[in-house]
């Protein structure tokens, strides 16, 4: 901080308390070799003495007592739940899964094995030809030979 | 400046509120009710706009309780939903407000030919501080915020970086532009009276 240029950062925090001791003490020693400097301070604090006597301003009424309506009616959210835990999920997830398994289990009993064999056996009773020995067309019941 | 209020009451009354406790929010409201408005006329300008925005200010901090963290001051919290709740008034508006450095028509006016009651100090007073309010319009809403914060609510440069979501650093150095600018205020309009 030289005397020509006033640091109005350090100066303005230093009104306010808030530099570390050693910054503060050196601004201490500047300040008492420097006119221009505890100038630019006095107006600082001119300045804050301003703020202090600004009006007082008040709502002037209970606020409450008109809000009290609309708090009521104010939608809240829900508390907030904390995140379920892995081993709170446990119980639900092995249920899940031994369902699951059953129901797989199950589902190969009925359609596999030697359940599936009869029906196969059942579906070859109909064959392709239909009974009675009836034509299935003209090609197959009269030679060529014979057309002629 | 400030009325001293004790922050561990507040937290006390804010869990409380939390968890559903109406009349500890209640006395939130009435302990904050005149600090917020005070802000928030400061950022707006308008007597009635700012009487609605605190009611706003308090409905929102009502709704949003459940997000308010315990280890986060309750009056920094509030000021910070006071500050956004008047930066959206001010958007809204969409006008650049054009501030004349003389009085305004809210203002009492000094005229110069009825000052026999007034003592001489008296009336430097009031012209000084007829100055600051007419300054405090016309700086950026920036610099007026933090003027307001530290001046007037005598936040600490922790609190003030919380609210407004900086650095302290950069506090530091917003606050001194902010003090200078309304220096510079001064010497250019004050001078001529």
């Amino acid at each position: 901080m030289t005397a020509h240029e006033p640091d109005m950062i350090a100066l303005s925090a230093y009104l306010d308390g808030e530099l570390g001791v050693t910054e503060r003490r050196q601004i201490d020693a500047h300040l008492a070799t420097c006119a221009i400097c505890t100038a630019h301070l006095a107006a600082l604090q001119t300045l804050a003495s301003d703020f202090d006597r600004l009006p007082q301003e008040k709502l002037g009424f209970d606020l409450v007592g008109v809000i009290e309506g609309r708090l009521a009616a104010a939608p809240r959210p829900p508390q907030t739940k904390p995140a379920p835990r892995w081993w709170g999920l446990l119980p639900t997830s092995l249920g899940a899964a031994a369902a699951l398994t059953l129901g797989i289990g199950m589902g190969s009993i009925l359609i596999g094995g030697s359940a599936a064999m009869p029906r196969m056996a059942a579906m070859s009773v109909f064959d392709t030809l239909p009974p009675g020995g009836l034509c299935l067309g003209p090609e197959s019941c009269y030679s060529k030979g014979a057309r002629k | 400046m400030t009325t001293e209020i004790d922050d561990g009451e507040d937290e006390q009354f804010a869990a409380r509120a939390r968890m559903g406790d109406r009349p500890a929010f209640e006395r939130l409201v009435r302990r904050h009710q005149d600090r917020a408005f005070r802000f928030i006329l400061r950022m707006i300008g308008s007597r009635d706009e700012a009487m609605d925005l605190t009611q706003e200010t308090f409905l929102k901090a009502y709704r949003a309780l459940p997000d308010w963290r315990s280890e986060a001051r309750f009056s920094t919290w509030l000021f910070q939903i006071a500050r956004n709740t008047a930066l959206d008034a001010l958007r809204r508006r969409r006008h650049t407000e054009f501030v004349s450095l003389t009085a305004g028509p809210d203002e009492e006016a000094i005229d110069p030919c009825d000052t026999a009651p007034l003592p001489e100090e008296r009336l430097a007073d009031k012209q000084r501080i007829g100055l600051l309010e007419r300054t405090l319009r016309a700086l950026p809403v920036e610099q007026r915020e933090i003027l307001l914060l530290r001046e007037l609510e005598d936040m600490s440069y922790a609190d003030i970086a919380a609210t407004l979501n900086i650095n302290e650093g950069t506090v530091k150095s917003r606050l001194a532009r902010a003090r200078v600018a309304v220096l510079a205020h001064y010497r250019q309009h004050g001078e001529e009276k």
